[in-house]
Parts: structure tokens; sequence; C-alpha cells
């Protein structure tokens, strides 16, 4: 093989390779830096956590929506299934499991106005393999990695429905089976 | 003399290569998208924005710019940077945001700086949305004002003080199947009109 060629052909294997590497690596790793900040900053395994009212001066995360009430649970399911119950909310609302890979794996509508909206949501998430004996209504959400991230979405665009956001968490599980 | 000419052609490319990652990321830069681009009046989304579907740079991307965004069944998601004559979005100068009913449940516009968080100010007017254009307009034919300053005239406002360059995102919840089925035709994607430029910040 002649000299260039051998050049050329060792840059295009080695742009390839570090490229999908790093792109397929660094969701995982966002995710993970993601966790470990919400960590470091006291947030509990396996608890609701209420974020504060989105302003600038609050924010942690990028694009968060300011008309948004968020609570959060951060999950590890490798000693168990975990289950989580949440009550349902009169306007737009939803209960959304991310998993390690920042894929958006389940979203159940919160939204009381819905004709199906069960009242309270109730979810078991499961590392693949698990066994789970979950009872009907209950939806079963399966995840490859031990690490998830349970998320509510609230419509709560003034201070007195974040207040009323904020009064459902008590109320509200994420613990494990 | 060949070993030499492939280590470094090796070395050459696994730097490229991790450059490329980062800037299609937007880790450098604003960021890359390619695959399942939908264009609407200068709005773009990815309808396989938080699925296991996206593409690697898609993925890497949203993780990067919209970490915890959901599915297209449960909220599409629109970014826009331009104005409508093609400008760049610039906090020195004044828009207006026109738009009409939205195929969803419920929708907001909100402004974020090129670094995907809120701009820093106190202003306590970072978005629009449908409530707004409920108590403020008309819901199937509203408008807004972005501008550093709020305007006089009682318009619904949305404030790019302390934003340099931003863009807008249009989030729509719940949004209907004809929107998914086919956005161009379905989505009456806001216009943004300059009003003026003042002196740069």
């Amino acid at each position: 093989m002649r000299l260039p060629l051998v050049g050329l052909t060792t840059f295009v294997i080695g742009f390839a390779a570090v490229h999908f590497i790093a792109l397929n690596a660094l969701p995982g790793y966002i995710m993970s830096t993601a966790r470990d900040r919400l960590a470091a900053g006291g947030i509990e395994t396996h608890t609701w956590n209420m974020s504060p009212r989105v302003t600038p001066q609050t924010q942690t995360i990028v694009r968060p929506s300011p008309d948004l009430a968020y609570s959060l649970c951060l999950i590890d399911v490798s000693a168990g299934p975990v289950e989580l119950a949440v009550p349902t909310w009169p306007e737009y609302g939803s209960l959304s499991i991310f998993d390690a890979y920042t894929d958006n794996i389940y979203a159940g509508s919160l939204d009381a106005r819905q004709p199906d909206a069960p009242g309270i949501r109730r979810i078991i998430v499961a590392l693949a393999g698990q066994a789970v004996e979950a009872e009907d209504g209950v939806d079963v959400v399966t995840v490859k990695k031990p690490e998830a991230l349970a998320l509510i979405r609230r419509l709560a665009p003034s201070q007195g429905l974040y207040d009323a956001a904020a009064a459902l968490v008590p109320v509200s599980t994420c613990e494990p089976v | 003399m060949k070993l030499v000419s492939g280590l470094v052609g090796l070395l050459l490319g696994a730097a490229l290569g991790l450059g490329a990652a980062a800037a299609a990321a937007g880790i450098v830069g604003s960021g890359a998208r390619l695959g399942s681009a939908i264009y609407v009046n200068g709005w773009t989304s990815d309808w396989t924005i938080g699925s296991e579907a996206a593409n690697p740079w898609t993925r890497a991307s949203v993780a990067r710019h919209g970490l915890l965004a959901l599915t297209k069944e449960e909220a599409v998601y629109f970014a826009r940077n331009t104005d409508d004559a093609g400008e760049r979005l610039s906090e020195g100068c004044d828009y207006r945001v026109r738009g009409g009913a939205m195929p969803a449940q419920w929708w907001s516009v909100t402004l974020y700086n090129s670094e995907s968080y809120l701009p820093d100010n106190t202003d306590n007017a970072l978005s629009y949305d449908l409530t707004d254009a409920a108590t403020g307009s008309d819901p199937a034919n509203w408008f807004f004002d972005i501008s550093p300053v709020s305007s006089a005239s009682g318009n619904g406002w949305v404030s790019s003080r302390g934003a340099g360059d931003f863009d807008l995102t249009l989030r729509l919840y719940k949004p209907k199947a004809d929107l998914i089925a086919d956005p161009e035709r379905t989505l009456q994607a806001p216009s943004i009109e300059k009003l003026g430029c003042g002196e740069a910040p």
C-alpha cells in the first residue's frame, strides 16, 4: 500500500471509531453527570423531590419550562423493582420515566380531565428479567440499566398552582416494591 | 515510514472524530441534527426526540440541549433562532411573534439563550402560552412581543434582557394525531417579525 493511502485509511478508521464511540457514550455520560449533580445537591434515591419554581436563578437543567412544576425521583432497581404512585392534576400533567441513556421510555397522563384518568397513576419500574407482580391498572416499565429517573410535569404557571402541585408530593410515592 | 504515516493518520482521525462528535452534540457550537428533521415556516423539530429511534447525532444533541425531552406522543418541540427575514434572533432587536390555534392540548413559547438556559434576568416574562393567549387576546389569533424592555402597549411580552443571541422553543403538549402525521399542513407555525433594533447591549 502506498504511503498516503496508509495514512488516509488509518485517518478514516480513527475518525469513524472515535466519532461513533463518543456519540454513543455522550447521552449516558450526560445523564450520569446530571444524576450525580442532583445527588450532590441532596436529592435522595427513591424520594419525590419538588424542584423550585423555574426561574433563571433556579434552573438546573437545560431548557426548563417556566410554566411547569417539576418533581423528580431518582430510581435504582438493582435491588428490585420500584413502584410509583402519583395523583392526577386538574390541568395538563404527565409522569415520565427516562432510562440511563436519556430515552423517554414511558409517559403516562396525569390530566384528570381525560376520560381514562386513573385518579392515581401507578407504575412499576423493573430491570429486564426481574419478576414483577402487577395489579390491574399498574403499568410495568422495563429498563436495561438499573438507574432511571422519574419526572412529573404539572401545568402550574402561577405561584398558587405551583404550591398546589407541591402539596401533592407528600402523597406521592416512589419506593421499592 | 508506513507505521509513522498510519499513526499520524489515526491520531488525526481520532482527534477530528472527537471534535465532530462534540460539534454534533452541541458541546461546541449549536449542534447538528441529521436525519428526521421537520421544517415548518422556519421552525425545526424531530419526531424521534426522546425515543430509542433517534439517531446517534440527534440523541447526543438532545442530551446536551434538551435533556428529559418527551417522545412525540406526549409532546413535540419546535425550535427557531431566526426571524422571518432569516436573520439571527438577538437581544439587540425587538420582535413580534404571531400565531393561531395550535393542534395540541396545551402549548407554550419560551426564550432561551445560546447555552439553552433561560436568560439571566428577573423580569418574570420568560414565556407565552395558551393561558396567556386565552386571557390576553384570541387563542386563534394571538401575538406577543419580544424585547429587552417591557412595552407600554400592554401586549404580551417575553423578555430578552440578558439573552444575547437567543432562540425560541415551541412546546406542544398532547399533540393531535394530524400534527404528527402531517406537520407541514397541520401546524400554523408562528411568524417572527422584526420590529426594529436598538443599540447593541
